[in-house]
């Protein structure tokens, strides 16, 4: 069949594409075009997903190479809040010296991430994204942008995970952990049917508060009015957040970082479309 | 054929145990005292039950429930459904019909023995029963959830029930509904917030109940993308067209918009406490003293499992959104969660898919331990030498010897036998014997009886022909004394296969995950 022929051929150019990138040493950026990949996930569905079942044991060290830390193996490790001793002991990976603070849910082709990595370069800087093939792309242009800027040490902070967030966050990060979380252009799953899909709702919000720390932001921007309305409602019905002034909103620099530098804010910029953006702060828990 | 009892439970001095859509009871000598029906569970007329002929029967379920609504309202009963329109697109996915029949999925006794509570499968129903103290059940309440409950609990001072369904969500009902909606909701907008799609800060208070299925803002219909965000040529043709109805459509949208309204309107108080983006396998609740207060007195907090693994630590209500923790290990789904009685109540365990059950210190999420079931499986239960997995479907522990001695019995799906593990002071799971059984346990409950002897109630499946389907195990000296329990109530005899029995039966396994696909 000929359209199998051409759908072979297009595998087959896109593999040896990857293979060619994915070289020792390849400074070259990666080209969206071998990474294409439909634009929506179904986020109930058990995808083949790698997760560490406790956020100890998480290996950190493949994503973060220049944090790792050489200790010798009896050093007695300090017991967070989740010292799960018994038998997750062995398991423990190499540790980074420092933990993720900054994570951008849904990162897509990384244009938030490679903008953030050199604005905060003592901060640790992750990437979340459930497609794969996006994933690859974001993987391989930190790769490229390392060895492009290895002089300067730059994008040695930022680190791209494939993961699906709206299961799965709690095993990545502990209790508090995180500083900032972006939400940018998420799916708006306009049916009201797919409104569970959605990443922004009061229950899963329930979930950001829990990794976030208290004072740390939700930062949100969206193209669709009305997921905007929804995003906004969501998170002010919930008693662990309080919506950021505009005015405070505006001060902040990477709110316009948000707005210029995500892949789809450029294609909004292009369009000529709005942007609307909201940021939440995490608020202390109430005594109990 | 006749089918098994499939759930039991003590409740009150009394023991009640379901077969298929009937729930008996029985004195603690375990004489039948009465039987309670459900309205579809019709016996004599088996020609009437959906046979092996799924795809042209495959009566659509809720619709028959909208039926069933008008003709018990009729009779006084008011039936309360949350969602009252047929969505006929949904049913063609249910093509089997094991999961049509109203089978009984749980059942649940409140501490003081004065209600029972049991969930009904394909019409997602929670049955609240008061118990006259005789063994008698007044049917109190029916209320159809949105999804399909998975499990449920009862709040300490058993007031409210917690039902945690197949989509994720927590809801909070009050045991007994008041006659008076009004006042109710007025209470829960005050004591939780996390339902309530308005903003509780808010200056505006709104008036329509919590719904999770209704938007925030119930307003006309309007095309969410406009002109700058379609990026197709079609699509913006698309958009134009659909504006141009819009005006046409406005009148008439508005018109079934409100009645839409009024049909979701949830006729009786339900309120959304938190959620998890997977299927809820289990649910209990757990007392413990605030590890940040120092007032001495004991929280209450919420503790849900899922299927992917994770076991959440929320706190109770009314502050049900804060996430105190979870216990995370499993590699399997969790199934089963069990809190430890005798004062050991700082202390969890958790059964599923893995290999092993999990001894939790739930509050701080510390693994205290793990002890092996499929170990056991494979060297206690003859048959089972090659078992590669298990799943775990019943974890029962109770404090016996005045609660010096924490025994825990464990039922492993199509595993014929009864593992009896005992949680020791220092929090180890021993495993202490595995005892045979003459078929699959599906339940177990430990009941009181007037000696100081321990015994258990185990309902099995399959029976020999004509055998009671319900054991008891009596300790003795020896080991555990067998003995069945007889004259069983007439009846229970519904024409289903096996297989179709044992799909309804043995559900847990097929919470494995077993995609490979990106």
């Amino acid at each position: 069949m000929g359209g199998d022929k051409i759908r072979k051929d297009k595998r087959q150019k896109r593999e040896d594409y990857r293979a060619a990138i994915r070289k020792e040493g390849v400074s070259e950026l990666p080209r969206k075009k071998f990474y294409r990949q439909r634009a929506h996930a179904n986020p109930f569905s058990d995808h083949q997903l790698i997760y560490p079942p406790h956020p100890d044991q998480m290996d950190w060290s493949s994503l973060y190479p220049d944090y790792v830390v050489d200790e010798p193996q009896e050093q007695p490790t300090p017991a967070p809040e989740t010292p799960s001793d018994l038998d997750l002991a062995p398991l423990r990976p190499k540790r980074i010296s420092q933990e993720v603070e900054v994570a951008d849910i849904g990162c897509g082709f990384g244009g938030l991430l490679v903008a953030l990595g050199p604005l905060m370069p003592g901060t640790l800087v992750l990437g979340l994204e459930i497609r794969v093939q996006v994933t690859q792309f974001v993987e391989d242009r930190i790769k490229a942008l390392r060895v492009q800027n290895q002089d300067a040490q730059l994008y040695r902070n930022v680190g791209v995970l494939r993961a699906n967030t709206m299961k799965f966050l709690p095993n990545f990060f502990r209790k508090a952990q995180l500083a900032k979380v972006f939400i940018c252009f998420p799916d708006p799953h306009f049916k009201a049917r797919k409104h569970k899909q959605r990443i922004v709702s009061t229950t899963l919000n329930s979930e950001y508060a829990y990794v976030l720390r208290s004072g740390g932001v939700v930062y949100t921007i969206t193209d669709v009015p009305d997921l905007h309305e929804w995003v906004v409602q969501h998170f002010e019905a919930h008693p662990s957040f309080e919506r950021v002034s505009e005015e405070e909103q505006e001060a902040d620099p990477l709110v316009n970082v948000m707005r210029t530098e995500t892949e789809e804010g450029k294609k909004v910029e292009r369009n000529k479309g709005q942007k609307y953006v909201a940021l939440f702060r995490r608020l202390e828990d109430p005594a109990w | 054929m006749r089918l098994p009892y499939h759930l039991v439970k003590g409740c009150g001095g009394f023991v009640f145990a379901a077969q298929g859509c009937q729930i008996h009871s029985f004195s603690s000598g375990l004489e039948h005292v009465s039987t309670w029906r459900h309205p579809e569970d019709k016996p004599n007329e088996p020609s009437a039950e959906p046979q092996s002929s799924p795809a042209p029967e495959g009566p659509p379920t809720k619709r028959r429930k909208v039926e069933d609504g008008q003709d018990s309202a009729s009779n006084g009963q008011p039936v309360e459904s949350a969602n009252g329109k047929p969505k006929s697109r949904k049913v063609a996915q249910y093509d089997c019909p094991a999961n049509e029949r109203p089978f009984i999925q749980g059942l649940y006794a409140t501490t003081d023995g004065r209600h029972l509570i049991a969930i009904t499968g394909s019409d997602k129903t929670i049955w609240v029963f008061e118990h006259d103290g005789a063994g008698n059940l007044k049917q109190l309440s029916q209320r159809a959830m949105p999804k399909r409950p998975c499990a449920l609990t009862i709040t300490t001072g058993n007031r409210t029930i917690l039902s945690a369904d197949k989509f994720g969500d927590v809801f909070a009902l009050p045991l007994l509904p008041s006659s008076t909606p009004e006042s109710i909701e007025t209470l829960t907008t005050i004591t939780t917030t996390t339902t309530t799609q308005s903003p509780p800060r808010s200056t505006t208070p709104s008036t329509q109940p919590p719904s999770r299925s209704a938007t925030p803002s119930a307003k006309p219909f309007k095309p969410q993308a406009d002109p700058l965000t379609v990026h197709t040529g079609r699509n913006l043709k698309a958009l134009e067209a659909q504006k141009t109805s819009l005006a046409r459509r406005e009148a008439i949208l508005r018109e079934q918009q409100q009645q839409a309204a009024a049909a979701n309107r949830p006729p009786f108080d339900h309120t959304l406490l938190l959620g998890h983006v997977s299927m809820l396998t289990a649910i209990c609740v757990g007392t413990t003293f605030s590890a940040a207060s120092s007032d001495g007195r004991r929280r209450e907090y919420i503790i849900t499992a899922d299927r992917d693994e994770h076991i959440r630590v929320s706190r109770g209500m009314p502050q049900a959104h804060v996430i105190e923790g979870f216990c995370l290990g499993h590699e399997d789904f969790v199934s089963r969660l069990c809190v430890a009685p005798g004062g050991r109540a700082e202390v969890l365990i958790a059964g599923g898919g893995d290999d092993d059950l999990f001894v939790w210190d739930w509050l701080r999420g510390r693994l205290l331990g793990r002890a092996g079931v499929l170990e056991h499986v494979r060297k206690g239960v003859a048959g089972q030498e090659a078992a590669g997995k298990v799943a775990v479907t019943r974890v029962l522990a109770c404090g016996w010897e005045e609660g010096a001695r924490v025994a825990v019995f464990v039922v492993v799906e199509r595993v014929p036998a009864l593992l009896h593990y005992e949680l020791l002071e220092d929090n180890t799971l021993q495993h202490r014997e595995t005892i045979p059984l003459p078929g699959d346990p599906l339940d177990v409950e430990a009941i009181e009886t007037p000696g100081a002897t321990a015994r258990l109630l185990v309902a099995v499946y399959p029976t020999e022909q004509d055998g009671s389907s319900l054991i008891t195990l009596d300790k003795d000296e020896a080991g555990w004394r067998q003995g069945r329990v007889e004259n069983l109530p007439a009846g229970g005899d519904v024409k289903i296969g096996h297989e179709e029995l044992q799909k309804i039966l043995y559900s847990t396994e097929s919470l494995r995950k077993s995609s490979d696909f990106d």
